[in-house]
């Protein structure tokens, strides 16, 4: 039997009295598109920092193709083959968006000898080419996103973790963004497990969704069924509803 | 028995110097070089207001105490906040002044020891041991003046600010707590403790002008061991380490104190860099 | 395509350029006391360098440079005096020394976030000075230990040595940080969470660069022990560590090269105020603070940089 790509089983995380992530599980296989609904607070960025070590889970396990990744550093899980990108992005302060990119590249997992024209191959993929050799702290927000996904694609990962890539961008720069993820998972063949708090901007791309509230699974399905799941909806009351478009920062 | 006494006068020295020191990074995020500097200055200030002004003891002390809570202010509103965006410009300005007031102190007065008067000239038989009176008044002093804060903090609305800002600044902008004027109030209260410190210490302890410098290392072991910004992990690491250290200097010899610190500092960041009682891990 | 910029001309061609009017400077006038003044230039241009490859990198900073000197140079006291030893073994028993203590000292600080490595390592320096004179039957105390022998008895030659060594040393870190090695530590300095998201190991390179850093300050420590001739505890000074920020800053932080040129500025402006005896100390301060408020970028580096556009644009 074959593992899964990515199995979480039994997650469970307390932040001192606060329960965060109630006895998750997740399975996703290779070359899927998976999707983390949630509102809030649901915990889904702390399912990330789980899954990549930076966060120690207090119980359960992250299995990478069968192999556990607890007590794993964060740095020696990404040698496995798993990158992620930030909800605020970070780039290197004081270095170009080439020399951002060439760090992710430095990693375990790249084997070529030329990473400079890797590197840009990659810039030249997310559209940033013509910018590498500007100061990364004077990008625009679209950009940054695009330099993170650059930085995180730099370190030749099988499985992807964006962390609401969409958040703060316009509707147009959605539509691109997504058509880059859908791009890169064809051509990269990559599996990518995607967070964002607003169901319509991953409706046409994810083909699974898996919603969480309050640290707990509350619902798993395709997109279209989980729109109208009413445990969904409920946990979007008082909330936005998750079908509205997103709203500038 | 002697243990006993000489490691709580000791740990109540360190325990003043501490809680300042602690105090003004958990609400300022300012890791304060110059603190040193407060004890010495309260030290010197006494000395000079009594030897060169003629002033009675006890005038001299509160006037230099009060002098240095002001100098701490000037010093936090000129030159550290101006910088306060970098940890390093803080880090290096506040060692700059610490130089500043070293080299002052030394043009000023020179290098020898100086004589501070003590307050209490008896000695004290406790339990069969004699002890200089200076140090015991030294011990009720600095709880008094660690009760006092205690107390401010809990139970006044300013000692409320104060925690609020500790825990969460930008909550404590939003709800309308002046946070500028709460650092240069916390500022005073620690360069009081510092100054008080000096004042009461400085009559058995050296006062030379180069004495800003171990205070702030055992202030920083203290603060590690006890946890940055936990003001009941500083006092119980004060107390930790002045009984280490007193303990060591009776039973070894009192060259290898100097070593407790050190070793405390390092074996806590290996083990639990938090600290005792830290709510902020390093990590 | 090239990923790394590597050393340009401009630089390195300069940079020879300087070394030779350093080197010829003693030729033009002569006595030893230019000679004197130039050779403890050239040895705090090591130290200056050996700090800004670690901390002016990485931003995190080391106030206690001066404990990796006094290591080197007492080191290099005891093997020579106690032990006997030629004066050639100081130099690489120095900084494996050194090094040492790096190591020992950066492992359970560079780990964690926060000022714990700064403060930790200003406490070490302090506390070594100490030590130096709490054990004061073996280290000599307050006097420290007397009558090293001197590794090339010609001042003018030990100069040229040492002024060699600050070229190799310089080229050698200047190299380092323009490699990946030294994109790594910028980065660390940029965003020490996102490294490790792109599978670095930072505390591991962190911890390196210390090492390094503690072994070349510490041959400093051995050459300043064989050019003075004695060592004492002064030199774990918290001054001295200020002095080398303080050159740093006026060089140029991170730049490598920058703080050559602020050692040379710095050494020659204490000279020049030797005059004022004991307000140099004083000056000093005054002087770290004027340029924290107003010059932050430092001299020597964005002159330098300057003079490389003028050039480069000059070219055909």
């Amino acid at each position: 039997m074959t593992h899964a790509l990515l199995e979480v089983k039994h997650l469970d995380k307390h932040f001192g009295g606060l329960h965060v992530l109630k006895d998750i599980n997740i399975t996703v296989q290779e070359g899927e598109i998976v999707g983390i609904l949630g509102p809030n607070g649901a915990g889904k960025t702390t399912l990330f920092n789980l899954l990549t070590g930076f966060i120690p889970a207090d119980e359960g396990q992250v299995l990478l193709r069968g192999k556990s990744l607890r007590e794993m550093r964060s740095n020696a899980i990404v040698g496995l083959g798993v990158a992620r990108t930030f909800q605020l992005c970070r780039p290197f302060v004081g270095l170009t968006v080439l020399e951002n990119v060439l760090v992710g590249s430095l990693g375990p997992r790249v084997k070529t000898d030329d990473i400079g024209a890797r590197a840009m191959h990659l810039l030249d993929q997310v559209g940033l080419a013509g910018k590498a050799h500007t100061a990364s702290e004077l990008l625009s927000y679209g950009d940054l996103r695009r330099l993170e996904i650059a930085r995180a694609l730099a370190t030749d990962p099988e499985l992807l973790l964006l962390d609401e890539p969409f958040a703060g961008l316009g509707s147009s720069e959605i539509e691109a963004l997504s058509e880059l993820i859908r791009k890169l998972h064809r051509e990269q063949k990559l599996t990518i497990l995607l967070i964002e708090h607003k169901l319509r901007e991953f409706m046409q791309l994810v083909s699974r969704v898996v919603a969480i509230d309050f640290g707990e699974v509350i619902a798993e399905g395709a997109p279209a069924d989980i729109v109208n799941n009413p445990r969904v909806i409920e946990a979007y009351i008082g909330r936005q509803n998750p079908l509205e478009q997103t709203q500038h920062a | 028995m002697e243990i006993l006494i000489y490691g709580a006068v000791t740990s109540a020295i360190y325990a003043l110097l501490a809680v300042g020191f602690t105090l003004i990074f958990g609400v300022a995020r300012i890791l304060n070089l110059a603190h040193g500097s407060f004890y010495a200055l309260g030290a010197y200030g006494t000395y000079v207001l009594t030897s060169i002004a003629g002033l009675p003891l006890w005038t001299a002390a509160l006037v230099s105490i009060g002098f240095v809570a002001v100098f701490g202010v000037v010093v936090e509103k000129v030159l550290i906040r101006p910088l306060r965006h970098s940890q390093l410009g803080v880090l290096m300005i506040s060692l700059a002044v610490a130089l500043v007031v070293e080299q002052t102190l030394f043009l000023v007065f020179g290098s020898e020891y100086r004589n501070v008067p003590s307050f209490v000239d008896t000695k004290i038989n406790l339990g069969g041991v004699d002890v200089a009176g200076q140090r015991l008044l030294t011990l009720a002093v600095a709880a008094v003046a660690i009760g006092a804060l205690y107390l401010f903090i809990q139970f006044t609305r300013l000692g409320s600010a104060i925690l609020a800002i500790s825990q969460d600044p930008e909550a404590a902008k939003y709800m309308g707590i002046p946070s500028d004027k709460i650092f240069s109030l916390v500022m005073a209260i620690s360069a009081a403790l510092a100054a008080l410190a000096g004042v009461m210490a400085g009559p058995f302890l050296s006062v030379q002008p180069s004495m800003h410098l171990l205070p702030i290392v055992k202030a920083f072991a203290i603060v590690v061991v006890g946890g940055l910004g936990s003001i009941p992990g500083s006092i119980a690491a004060a107390f930790l380490l002045g009984y280490a250290e007193t303990c060591v200097a009776y039973l070894i010899s009192s060259s290898w104190t100097e070593i407790v610190s050190v070793l405390a500092t390092l074996l806590m960041l290996v083990f639990r860099p938090a600290g005792i009682f830290g709510k902020r891990a390093a990590f | 395509m090239k990923a790394f910029r590597g050393l340009d001309q401009f630089s390195v061609t300069g940079g020879l350029a300087a070394l030779a009017v350093l080197g010829f400077l003693p030729t033009l006038f002569p006595g030893k006391y230019l000679i004197g003044v130039l050779t403890v230039a050239a040895i705090y241009g090591i130290w200056s360098v050996s700090w800004d490859f670690m901390s002016g990198l990485t931003g995190r900073e080391n106030f206690g440079h001066s404990l990796f000197i006094g290591v080197g140079a007492y080191t290099a006291g005891f093997l020579n005096v106690q032990f006997g030893w030629g004066p050639w073994w100081s130099l690489p028993a120095s900084m494996v020394i050194a090094a040492l203590f790096g190591l020992v000292l950066g492992f359970p600080t560079l780990r964690l976030r926060g000022p714990y490595f700064a403060l930790a390592m200003l406490s070490a320096a302090v506390i070594m000075q100490r030590l130096m004179l709490i054990f004061w039957e073996f280290t000599g105390g307050e006097e420290g230990i007397q009558d090293i022998t001197p590794l090339i008895k010609d001042p003018l030659h030990y100069y040229w040595f040492v002024l060699a060594l600050l070229g190799g040393i310089t080229w050698f870190l200047a190299w380092m940080a323009r490699s990946r090695w030294g994109l790594i530590l910028r980065a660390i300095r940029g965003d020490e969470a996102t490294c490790l998201a792109a599978g670095l190991p930072i505390t591991t390179y962190k911890i390196a660069s210390l090492i390094i850093s503690a072994a070349f300050a510490g041959l400093g420590g051995a050459l300043y022990a064989h050019y003075q001739l004695q060592v004492s505890p002064q030199l774990f000074a918290v001054v001295t560590s200020i002095t080398i920020i303080t050159m740093v800053y006026v060089g140029g932080m991170g730049t490598i090269f920058g703080p050559v040129g602020g050692a040379l500025l710095l050494t020659l402006m204490t000279e020049g105020l030797r005059n004022f005896g004991e307000w140099r100390l004083m000056i000093y301060s005054l002087l770290l603070i004027f340029i924290l408020f107003f010059l932050p970028n430092g001299i020597v580096a964005p002159t330098w940089n300057r003079l490389r556009h003028l050039f480069s644009q000059e070219r055909p």
